[in-house]
């Protein structure tokens, strides 16, 4: 009694046992029936080569119970394919029905991974993007905005469909429903300056000088200013303000900003509302040779805004020339 | 080796008693064996796609405990051995495609065996058709490395390839320069690498690339001070590390980022006391095993890394273990002849 082996459909098929290779045979366990039933009729499939529409409705049967059975993507995707090369049918068309019952899938199943390398394998065979692409993964995003697997998928996405002008706006919007959204940051620093790079080894990319646009730069730093007096102790803002800077060699052209948030550095710190903020002030100090101010800075850092990583601050007070303190 | 998780739980709270604050060592050897005798258990069969990567992490547990013993030796070799396919690649388990994360495992666990002779007699290829199979998913242009035929690249993969080639010494079957110019396109502006040229920063994909480098020796192209910076910033109040900025703490993300610092030289730039205490709040002093945190069901993969976490940072009558393959450190040794 079984799915399978009940349905006429499947009667010219005997199911291949389990063989686990190792010294005991684990035939006898108990697997559950449905999962074990139909992987059977899964190793015979595989073991005549068939690619067939009872292949697809297997394959979707075991992904529903088991969507991180890597083998079985694979398996189905070479079927779609092939199926799609015997049949003559439109192949636009079966990569669509295909997407549609992912979408479903990837919103049941948020931390796996096959099915977006599935989405992926499935995509390159497309001339265009399907316009509901981007509404599927804002639905995506909608349930965790901050998914590496989905990220990491629209960044080929955006790649592949040279979808550079949209793309900033929405992280615009990212970041103005979540400011601490450090994917969205990320995204944004891709979209302005990866745009030029060679997707594949990446050159272009990073600091090595090959798109300085001023107007940009300055663009690009009022925005994060203004992100921050959002949140002042909101780490992904500095460091993305610390890699604008960095293209131009000093980060002193906002020491006044972070002075905004720093309180009384000179005495106990009353009023700082930032250790980010902090931090960088003391690198604007050490960058005007104020090694004193900058050692006061670290100090109030190892000793009451981030004691936790007393050893770090202390070690940046050494480069300074001066020594540790305790938390 | 089973992934089903639990039955255990990490401790809900406090962790200040004196006995919670001892690594439960018998506990944990006698979970892992455990582990292979749930096969009546569903999840055991739904995790069967990471049963080999499963027995790394068990036996490395196992072995830095202390108790190298624990699995037998002889049947491990031979499930190893069955998930070899003639291409030379390794699949999770017998019938399982093969792919680089399960070919690592597999020389993983050989090596810290010391079986690698085994599979040079009864394998089906020996030492060197698993270094061409892996050596062929490289991308000879870009350095890249896919995990299988379908070509998916992934930094992880390219951690994988240098891992696996250095342990079993056929590194100069690859492009090693190129994978350490494909790894520096993986750089970004806060000073972390991420899973692809412009992803974002994530403490596992910095594991896989630093790592990459480390092999390579070529840790001079890191800006040490920048990353370790973003790294020991992962470090939360209640001291265990997360993986990004915004995400919970977790054991994994733990060992990640401080197997990373370890390798930079800036260990010393997280609170390790606190960190040793978050992670054994993370293990079920009864049942044996641990959580990526406290209050969560226990699993190997989190067991594996824990332990790993406390060797790295000194915690007495563990096994050193090396900070770039996560094995014992005399394995490691052994192996690459350092
Ligand atoms: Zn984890």
């Amino acid at each position: 009694m079984g799915r399978y082996s009940e349905a006429e459909e499947w009667a010219d098929i005997t199911p291949i046992a389990q063989n686990d290779g190792g010294p005991n045979p684990l035939a006898a366990i108990a697997y559950t029936e449905e999962y074990s039933e139909a992987m059977g009729y899964f190793r015979a499939v595989t073991a005549r080569n068939e690619n067939s529409e009872r292949v697809l409705d297997l394959t979707e049967h075991i992904i529903s119970m088991n969507p991180a059975h890597y083998t079985i993507w694979l398996y189905r995707a070479n079927t779609i394919f092939e199926l799609q090369q015997t049949n003559g049918s439109d192949l636009q068309d079966d990569i669509l029905e295909e997407l549609q019952w992912l979408d479903n899938l990837s919103l049941k199943h948020l931390k796996n991974y096959q099915i977006w390398h599935h989405r992926q394998t499935l995509m390159t065979r497309l001339d265009r993007i399907p316009p509901t692409e981007l509404a599927f993964l804002a639905q995506m995003f909608a349930k965790d905005a901050k998914n590496y697997h989905v990220w990491s998928y629209r960044q080929w996405l955006v790649r592949r469909f040279a979808l550079w002008d949209t793309e900033l706006p929405y992280t615009e919007s990212l970041l103005a429903a979540d400011v601490r959204n450090n994917s969205a940051w990320n995204h944004r620093w891709f979209v302005l300056f990866g745009q030029h790079v060679d997707p594949r080894s990446g050159k272009g990319l990073d600091e090595l000088g090959h798109i300085v646009d001023e107007d940009l730069l300055d663009r690009e730093v009022g925005y994060t200013e203004d992100k921050i007096r959002l949140a002042p102790q909101n780490q992904s803002p500095w460091n993305y303000l610390r890699g604008l800077l960095r293209k131009r060699g000093s980060l002193v052209e906002c020491k006044a900003f972070a002075e905004e948030f720093v309180g009384d550095v000179e005495g106990e710190g009353e009023g700082c509302r930032s250790s980010h903020a902090l931090d960088f002030y003391a690198d604007c100090m050490a960058e005007e040779k104020e090694a004193e101010k900058a050692g006061k800075a670290l100090e109030l850092l190892a000793k009451r805004f981030d004691p936790i990583r007393r050893n770090y601050w202390n070690y940046r007070r050494g480069l300074l020339g001066l020594g540790a303190v305790q938390a | 080796m089973s992934l089903v998780s639990g039955p255990g739980r990490a401790q809900v709270a406090g962790g200040n008693l004196p006995n919670e604050l001892q690594l439960a060592v018998e506990k944990h050897v006698k979970y892992i064996q455990s582990l292979d005798t749930r096969k009546d258990e569903l999840e055991y069969w739904l995790t069967e796609h990471l049963r080999l990567n499963g027995v790394y992490w068990g036996l490395t547990a196992l072995h830095l405990l202390g108790h190298p013993d624990a699995l037998p030796r002889h049947e491990t070799v031979e499930f190893v051995l069955s998930c070899q396919h003639d291409n030379g690649g390794f699949g999770p388990a017998p019938g399982h495609d093969p792919h680089m994360l399960y070919t690592v495992s597999a020389v993983q666990i050989l090596v810290t065996v010391d079986a690698l002779d085994e599979l040079e007699k009864r394998g089906k290829t020996g030492r060197e058709g698993v270094g061409r199979y892996i050596a062929q998913l490289q991308d000879r242009d870009d350095g890249s490395f896919a995990g299988d035929e379908w070509g998916e690249t992934d930094t992880r993969f390219l951690f994988g390839a240098l891992n696996a080639l250095s342990l079993m010494r056929l590194l100069s079957y690859i492009d090693v320069t190129k994978a350490v110019a494909y790894v520096q396109a993986c750089a970004n502006f806060d000073g972390g690498y991420g899973v692809s040229p412009g992803a974002e920063s994530h403490a596992g994909q910095i594991f896989v690339c630093v790592g990459a480098l480390a092999i390579a020796d070529r840790l001079d192209l890191v800006d040490k001070d920048r990353l370790g910076s973003w790294l020991s910033e992962r470090q939360l109040n209640n001291g265990g590390l997360n993986g990004r900025p915004e995400k919970l703490e977790d054991v994994c993300y733990s060992w990640w980022v401080m197997s990373s610092l370890a390798m930079i030289g800036k260990l010393g730039w997280i609170d390790k006391d606190k960190l040793s205490k978050f992670i054994l709040q993370c293990q079920d002093p009864e049942l044996g095993g641990m959580a990526d945190r406290p209050g969560d069901a226990v699993d190997v993969f989190h067991t594996v890394f824990g332990i790993a976490g406390l060797s790295l940072i000194g915690y007495p009558g563990l096994k050193p273990v090396d900070p770039i393959y996560c094995m014992p450190l005399e394995v490691v040794n052994r192996a690459v002849g350092r």
